[in-house]
């Protein structure tokens, strides 16, 4: 079988894309993606990472330059913080690269693995990217949504919640 | 009776040439539930104020009445949330959150049930295991209030808590402290909050305390009518902002 193509996931705190949708909310759910960075005056390529990962997780669409807030974005932000982690872990299991390290942990006795494994996996599936920014980033929005942890004492990567 | 009076207080540090005075002759009171904030241009002593009235800093003269009541020492009905974050790096997100429930004296059954109350209410859960350099500023920043929340505090102390944060995360951060303050579930009803961030005091503050500086004193004490939530967009926010900020320019 083959492996389907993985996509590369924006170095972004997921923190910073929920402000991104409460700016948006406050601004009527629709702006120009310019027009935030000057008015934020943050660096235009950490935006645009923001709207990329916002757009990934289906909480915003980015039509030529503009960042619009969808209905799930929208229901995010109207929900509390628990229900919050639970749309974002919904949805972390449609994404190629997340979809991947859950069924390579599934193929693991005790459903963990070492850091160092994981990079060589990451710098196999994607080449153009720096392996240790994407697992800060899988950790970052997978310890969000509770579905994978990483232990750094014993040095396990594993899966949380699913 | 107000929740805390403070009361003439002076403070002066030791220097090469004698004296440095810091904050001269500064009183007003909090009502119960309030949300106020204390802005300034830098050196105006603010920060020390914060600390004053949480205790760690012991005032030259003057008063701070807690429900009507000195406080000798640090006040334990109030907490503080730091801009550095002031986390041990060498401690995990659950061991920092416990930390100040150790120096309560809580056994260690109940430190771990109270923490992961609190990690649970800033969205920390997950990352309990993390070790601070692991974390995003805006997650080290939600140890930051979940250790003060976890002692439970009456009133939260935070001291250019948003400042080192990029502006998305700020409005996370900022939005989250809001619910925090509202939320009935939550034993905080009460946030000092020192900024120099002018907007950022007319967003969240139901009262803000002007400080000039050189030695800092107290200017002015507006309070915000402006109906919750408020849109920083709107004409009546920026009329405000204009107003501190005149207050500031002239005295400071």
């Amino acid at each position: 079988m083959a492996t389907p193509a993985i996509n590369p996931i924006p170095d972004c705190h997921i923190t910073m894309v929920f402000g991104l949708l409460d700016l948006l909310e406050d601004r009527g759910g629709r702006d120009d993606g310019y027009k935030i960075a000057r008015d934020l005056t943050v660096n235009f390529s950490d935006l645009l990472k923001a709207m990329k990962a916002a757009e990934i997780l289906g909480f915003v669409s980015t039509p030529s330059g503009d960042v619009v807030l969808e209905p799930a974005g929208k229901a995010f932000l109207d929900a509390k913080i628990n229900e919050r982690k639970l749309m974002v872990r919904e949805r972390l299991k449609q994404l190629s690269l997340f979809n991947y390290l859950l069924r390579l942990l599934h193929a693991q006795e005790d459903h963990s693995l070492t850091k160092e494994v994981i990079l060589e996996h990451l710098a196999m599936l994607l080449p153009n990217e720096k392996p240790e920014r994407q697992f800060s980033t899988v950790i970052n929005w997978g310890r969000f949504a509770e579905l994978f942890g990483y232990n750094k004492d014993q040095d396990r990567f594993y899966i949380d919640h699913e | 009776m107000p929740l805390l009076e403070i009361k003439h207080v002076c403070k002066s540090f030791p220097h090469a040439t004698g004296t440095l005075k810091v904050l001269e002759d500064i009183s007003f009171d909090i009502s119960q539930g309030e949300f106020v904030a204390i802005v300034g241009p830098s050196g105006c002593g603010k920060s020390t104020l914060l600390r004053i009235i949480n205790g760690i800093v012991p005032m030259t003269s003057g008063q701070v009445l807690y429900k009507g009541r000195q406080v000798d020492g640090i006040n334990l009905e109030t907490a503080l949330v730091f801009q550095s974050f002031a986390l041990m790096p060498w401690l995990s997100v659950k061991a920092n959150v416990e930390l100040g429930l150790e120096a309560q004296g809580l056994p260690p059954a109940e430190r771990e049930k109270r923490a992961s109350v609190y990690i649970d209410k800033v969205g920390l859960d997950g990352f309990e295991e993390a070790y601070p350099r692991e974390l995003s500023g805006g997650m080290k920043q939600r140890v930051g209030f979940a250790r003060a929340l976890a002692v439970e505090p009456q009133v939260l102390l935070m001291d250019e808590p948003f400042s080192a944060l990029d502006a998305l995360t700020a409005i996370t951060l900022r939005e989250e402290m809001l619910d925090i303050w509202q939320s009935p579930d939550m034993p905080v009803h009460n946030i000092i909050m020192v900024t120099h961030i002018i907007e950022e005091a007319v967003e969240l503050a139901d009262r803000i305390i002007v400080l000039a500086s050189g030695p800092g004193r107290l200017v002015a004490d507006l309070k915000v009518d402006l109906p919750r939530p408020r849109d920083r967009r709107a004409e009546t926010f920026n009329a405000w902002t204009d107003k501190v900020f005149s207050l500031i320019e002239e005295r400071g």
